[in-house]
């Protein structure tokens, strides 16, 4: 084979195993396809190798002790009619169909599954004869990481082995570039108040030495030691008035800077969450996303508390009171030193063992949260199924663990830090016993040693609250970890930089051999192709879990396609601009979702600047209209979450009332109708005859009789399309959709689905 | 032959709506074309390219194990349940095994050399039933699963699985080193 090669797919053959497949007859040479996996039939790791010839394919290993040849299969093309995966449990299989039995060829782990759907897709091709390229485009995986290989959760994900960990302060001071001037006036006044602090104990040791001890000696007039004294309580009393002033607008300041952060951190997570794809959305929990977007966002502000009076304040404390202690005695200095070793000692084993408890902790939180939305959202069922005492028990399991897990981390913080505590007590201990010594033998005067003890509780209160340090580091990384990994995902669903104008307008539509899978597995939609004229009705039918609502969550991207193109309009769908595209195709779904707010604001949801005579005209053509009015207020009723206090049927037509004042080029409807009585179902279709005329529509439905008048209906199985045509042209085909439209005659006697049956031809 | 109440069977296969169980009186289990497993019943028809999966993997191990074999465009179908596979003949029950072993391609931890983190991934070094591994899985709990009271399924980056079957069976330190990172 000539030309670039494939990494995955043309693999060289060892040279011993070359060898012994030459002697059997195998062109190795002559293979326009070779790969291996790792494991064989038994389910055992094994390195066997697939090698597909021209006219036949073949399995090879190198031979065992049993002296087995090195063909382990081989099966001429013209015996194979189907290839295809099969997923196993940790792997999976690639089948021949041979004398219409499924024969396991290769046996492959999970690591190597996508090489062989790669592998099946080629070898699919080479049973219709068509001879497949296979290149270096085949080495291409987007479910990994570009720069590491690291398999990712889903594509477009964050390489957490490529996070840089060590970015995450620099980008938290890059979020307070704004408030710079604030943040230095803030810094200032920090220093300026830890530089205040230590004057009090300097003039207690003047006072002392210079002033009480003279003075009781006879040595200083009273009248000098009392004037003396009172102008030394006067500073002090200055020195405090003007701390408090700093402290003031310090708090202030840290106030403002703080909670503006969190604003900005908030703001920014969500405006990231509602630009990423569905699919991220499916694979987490809304109620974890709340925990984040709410409670994380809220370490930004503790950052800045940190700043102003926290960690970084007492580290300032600490390196200023070292200074003045050493200068004031060094030996009495370096044996306040002394607990030292020990306490580095504790700290590595609070990260070590503390640590991960406190993601345990926001671990049962976050489920928490997840659990209380679960139920309160579906407390309906819960009370149609009398469920309650069992949905107390599982809040109630939830609550225990997060009760647990404080315990957990609280008993252990509570054993550490009073154990903390006693190890720089012993450095003040030593301190009294060497220092009364060296005051007893008059080495050192007793204004200094009262000074070094004043500025001892200075240097270990904020030592002591420097162990906490690991505390807070550990609650801050996390959070802010979290909160960028939600801002470092890639919105799946890219713009190009230059998206393309769509100037036509007609409402056409392509699919061009699509093919799409939500887990990396199984496809969904396997290599679909139809075409829709402008103004087409289009219909599609299928049994549940076909694929049908995929092909429309592809129309309106909501997800990317893994092969093959949508054209709107003769234009890629990845080529326009979203929001372009999600004003051309409008969507009513099957569950209309209503937000909190008026029926006025929900009917304008997509279209803010719509004028009153508009909405009244949407919601009379979706007969929305006469139920509205009935409402004491109107149009200004306020109806709650999701539309509580509206009937399905009326929230459906609010929601066809809402697209049509979207005025969209294509209309999909996934089974508008489908969880309504019969009643709210005419006046739906009602509306929606007049909504769909002169427009692009797609609609899915299970109900087959709302179909009936499609200009053209698609019927998809298993991820194609079996068949397409007229109602009566599928009618008269008697394949799938005549079945369909059998099944629900005989399960239903409503009369539209009667008169259905009866004009089989 | 089975404890279902009994219904003629249909020429093209068993009947749908009702669960069959196979017994060593009612079908045969071989191998027939390129080692592929195969089922005979009685009264009906061989099955060819047939595999087996469990029903209640945890809980009943060698028990209600299904048999299918897939019809075509993409659709399998169950030929029977085994009850019991002691009930069959040793070497039909082999085959039924080697036809699980294949599907459940699953790595048993029997002991925890080394757990820890690396890149932001939990790194697990580990002896298994297939020798010695290491491979590196999310920290979420949907990568480790329970498997029955005290067990766990752990799924590493490539969404292979490894399982200890019981956590108590491990030994002190390296339960306290697992739990201390996969708590829930």
């Amino acid at each position: 084979m000539s030309g670039p090669r494939s990494v995955l797919l043309n693999m060289p053959l060892p040279a011993e195993l070359a060898h012994l497949a030459a002697k059997e007859g195998v062109e190795v040479d002559r293979a326009w396809l070779t790969t291996a996996t790792d494991l064989n039939l038994a389910g055992s790791y094994e390195r066997v190798f697939l090698l597909a010839e021209t006219d036949r394919l073949v399995t090879l290993a190198l031979p065992d002790k049993s002296g087995r040849p090195a063909t382990r299969i081989c099966l001429a093309r013209q015996s194979i009619s189907e290839i295809r995966t099969r997923q196993g449990v940790g792997g999976g299989f690639l089948d021949a169909l041979v004398d219409g039995i499924y024969v396991e060829v290769v046996a492959y782990s999970n690591a190597r599954a996508d090489v062989f759907h790669k592998t099946a897709a080629k070898l699919k091709s080479w049973l219709r004869g068509i001879q497949p390229d296979v290149g270096p485009e085949d080495d291409a995986d987007p479910r990994r990481c570009p720069k590491c290989g690291m398999m990712l959760e889903f594509k477009g994900d964050l390489c957490k082995r490529c996070i840089n960990r060590g970015a995450v302060f620099v980008r938290v001071l890059r979020m307070m570039r704004p408030y710079t001037g604030k943040a230095v006036v803030m810094m200032a006044l920090v220093l300026a108040g830890i530089g205040l602090s230590l004057i009090p104990q300097q003039m207690i040791r003047v006072l002392i030495d210079q002033v009480l001890a003279p003075g009781q000696a006879g040595n200083l007039p009273p009248a000098n030691a009392t004037t003396w004294l009172l102008a030394l309580v006067a500073a002090l009393l200055g020195i405090h008035v003007v701390m408090a002033g700093i402290h003031m607008i310090m708090g202030r300041l840290a106030s403002f800077v703080g909670t503006q952060i969190t604003f900005d951190m908030r703001s920014r997570v969500f405006g990231h969450l509602t630009r990423l794809g569905v699919d991220y959305y499916d694979r987490y929990n809304v109620g974890q996303l709340m925990s984040r977007v709410a409670g994380d966002t809220e370490q930004m502000k503790g950052f800045v508390h940190q700043m102003t009076s926290g960690f970084m304040a007492q580290m300032i404390t600490v390196v200023a009171v070292g200074a003045v202690l050493f200068s004031l005695n060094w030996k009495l200095a370096m044996i306040t030193l002394l607990p030292a070793p020990l306490v580095v000692t504790a700290a590595i084993f609070f990260w070590k063992r503390i640590y991960p408890r406190y993601f345990r902790v926001w671990d049962a939180n976050s489920k928490l949260h997840g659990t209380l939305n679960t139920i309160l959202s579906g407390i309906r069922v819960v009370k149609a199924f009398g469920q309650e005492h069992r949905e107390q028990n599982r809040f109630a399991r939830s609550s225990g663990y997060v009760r647990d897990s404080f315990r957990g981390v609280e008993y252990t913080v509570t054993l550490f830090n009073p154990s903390i505590g006693v190890l720089f007590q012993l450095g003040g201990i030593l301190v009294w016993f060497v220092g009364g010594q060296w005051v007893l033998a008059h080495d050192l005067t007793l204004g200094k040693l009262m000074a070094f003890l004043g500025y001892l509780g200075m240097f270990y209160h904020p030592l002591g609250q420097l162990t906490q340090l690991t505390n807070w580091l550990t609650q801050f990384l996390t959070a802010t970890q979290r909160t960028f990994e939600i801002l470092d995902t890639n919105p799946q669903i890219a713009e190009q930089d230059q998206p393309r104008p769509l100037l036509e307008k007609g409402g056409s539509i392509r699919f061009e051999n699509v093919t799409f899978g939500y887990s990396r597995h199984e496809p969904v939609i396997k290599n679909v192709s139809f075409e829709v004229a402008p103004g087409e009705h289009i219909g599609i039918v299928g049994k549940s879990g076909c694929g049908k609502t995929t092909l429309i969550n592809l129309l309106a991207r909501f997800y990317d396609v893994d092969e093959g193109r949508i054209l709107v309009d003769g234009i890629d769908v990845r080529e326009l601009q979203l929001q372009q595209l999600r004003a051309y195709v409008g969507v009513v779904l099957q569950e209309p979702f209503l937000f909190r707010g008026t029926i006025y604001n929900n009917l304008t949801y997509g279209q803010r600047d719509a004028t009153p005579e508009q909405v009244l005209s949407a919601a009379k053509a979706a007969n929305a209209h006469e139920f509205i009015i009935r409402h004491p207020l109107g149009y200004d009723t306020y109806i709650g979450e999701r539309g509580a206090g509206l009937s399905g049927g009326e929230r459906q037509r609010i929601s066809i009332a809402r697209a049509l004042l979207y005025d969209p080029k294509i209309l999909i409807l996934d089974e508008a109708t489908s969880n309504v009585d019969t009643e709210s179902e005419q006046l739906i279709q009602e509306a929606l005859e007049r909504v769909t005329a002169g427009r692009t529509t797609i609609a899915i439905a299970h109900r087959l009789s709302t179909l009936k008048n499609s200009d053209r209906i698609l019927v998809v199985d298993n991820g194609q399309i079996v068949e397409h045509g007229t109602h009566e042209q599928l009618l008269g085909q008697k394949g799938l959709y005549y079945k369909l439209v059998k099944i629900q005659t005989e399960l239903s006697r409503e009369p539209s689905v009667d008169a259905l049956s009866n004009r089989k031809p | 032959m089975t404890d279902e109440p009994t219904q003629p069977e249909s020429e093209s296969g068993p009947d749908p709506t009702r669960v069959r169980y196979l017994t060593p009186d009612s079908c045969r289990i071989h191998l027939g074309t390129h080692g592929a497993l195969h089922v005979t019943v009685r009264d009906e028809r061989i099955y060819g390219g047939v595999y087996a999966a469990y029903a209640f993997p945890v809980a009943y191990g060698d028990q209600f194990i299904s048999l299918l074999h897939s019809a075509g465009e993409g659709k399998d179908v169950e030929i029977g349940l085994i009850r019991n596979l002691s009930d069959f003949p040793p070497q039909q029950a082999d085959l039924v095994r080697q036809a699980l072993a294949r599907r459940y391609f699953i790595h048993t931890i029997t002991r925890i050399h080394e757990i820890g983190w690396k890149y932001g991934f939990v790194s697990l070094d580990v002896e298994t039933d297939k020798g010695r591994v290491q491979f590196m899985m999310r920290w979420k709990s949907d990568r480790a699963v329970d498997y029955g009271r005290r067990g766990k399924v752990l799924i590493d980056v490539d969404e292979n699985r490894y399982l200890i079957p019981n956590l108590d069976a491990l030994s002190p330190g390296e339960r306290a080193d697992f739990t201390r990172i996969i708590y829930w």
